[in-house]
């Protein structure tokens, strides 16, 4: 009989130090929270300590990460400008906290930090209030002119102007459900498929067919790094055309 | 490269060679400032992306945004049934807005959006 593994597991959080309750809500140190300061760790790792030897000729770590930053230095700079470069810290801590808690999730065993939504809302509410508080003390009332399109007739502003209040509040929702839906359905994908291995050699005859989903997870294994990857770039890429809007509002 | 050949030295010569270059990159960088937002600025900063992998980063976006704007329509009229007490029609209305918002999201970055003038560089 085939045992039942439920998918949904690999993403309970477990608790690892409690630190007491509020109301009925356990305060606990989680998995959760070890991976992201491993996750820190690691970055912190690979920026400080691979560029500290500050080589003309870089080796392989320090090319890793001047490669890093330059791309996201480029991303930046194409979305936002010249006037960009303040906030290429905020979009490189982003992307690199990101791109290594998608990667440290692609272990095998690992914990996928990114597919809980809280966590990247949280990050997204990050870019979000960035934009609103420095758009806001740098135009001041100006800063309104986001959400009035240019080049539109008057009468039909009344009815864009509702139209981009509403898109604006939806790019935070945008930006968090779409890393986590696709880190949390790349991981689910990937243990059904998986199992499917399990499921058809346990059962008798059907056990020739095991190599066809072998070689699916093989491949979807392939695609998530891809996903992995690309979706801290585009969480970046977001970030950046975003912080565009609060430098530049209303054109 | 000349200054390939100071860089040999040692220790105190090689600050100041290092200065010179840097100097020399940002001057180059500079030059080249002045044509290249012409090219850049338009197609791939619009869309928000660019490079090899533009096309794959654009398609993730597209049901997202869609999805966001219905979302962000619904919690909208949420609120503002519970706020102001009109039961069904906050939510009616702003779930239909949130809807054409959704549109208008995928038309924007689809570059579909009729207003080439307008602020279209999400």
């Amino acid at each position: 009989m085939a045992v039942s593994i439920d998918p949904i597991h690999q993403f309970e959080l477990q608790p690892l130090v409690s630190l007491g309750h509020i109301g009925n809500q356990q305060l606990a140190f989680t998995q959760s929270a070890l991976y992201m300061f491993a996750a820190v760790g690691i970055i912190a790792l690979l920026t400080i300590v691979a560029t500290s030897g500050r080589a003309v000729v870089p080796g392989r770590l320090q090319a890793l990460a001047e490669t890093l930053y330059e791309f996201i230095a480029d991303t930046v700079h194409q979305a936002t400008g010249a006037d960009g470069k303040r906030f290429l810290p905020l979009v490189f801590s982003l992307f690199m906290f990101v791109l290594i808690l998608n990667l440290l999730g692609m272990i095998p065993y690992a914990f996928a930090v990114t597919s809980h939504l809280i966590v990247t809302f949280g990050l997204a509410l990050v870019v979000i209030l960035t934009v609103v508080i420095y758009g806001v003390a740098k135009h001041g009332t100006h800063f309104l002119g986001v959400f009035v399109p240019s080049g539109v007739p008057k009468p039909l502003l009344l009815i864009m102007v509702p139209i981009e209040i509403v898109s604006f509040l939806s790019r935070p929702i945008s930006l968090s459900v779409r890393l986590f839906a696709n880190i949390l359905a790349g991981h689910i994908a990937l243990k059904i498929f998986a199992f499917f291995v399990v499921q058809l050699l346990v059962a008798g005859a059907w056990g020739v067919l095991s190599p066809l989903p072998l070689a699916l997870t093989i491949a979807l294994t392939a695609l998530e790094f891809l996903v992995a990857a690309l979706q801290a770039y585009v969480f970046a890429t977001l970030t950046a055309v975003y912080l565009a809007d609060a430098l530049h509002p209303g054109h | 490269m000349s200054g390939g050949p100071t860089e040999p030295g040692g220790g105190p010569e090689k600050a100041p060679a290092e200065g010179d270059l840097s100097a020399r990159l940002k001057r180059l960088e500079t030059q080249l400032e002045g044509k290249r937002p012409k090219a850049a600025s338009g197609e791939a900063a619009r869309t928000g992306t660019s490079g090899g992998s533009a096309p794959l980063g654009q398609a993730m976006r597209l049901s997202t945004e869609f999805i966001a704007g219905v979302i962000a329509g619904g919690i909208l009229g949420y609120i503002a049934d519970h706020l102001l007490g009109t039961k069904p029609w906050g939510m009616i209305v702003l779930l239909m807005l949130g809807f054409v918002t959704g549109i208008y999201n995928v038309m924007r970055i689809s570059g579909f959006s009729g207003n080439k003038a307008g602020k279209d560089r999400r």
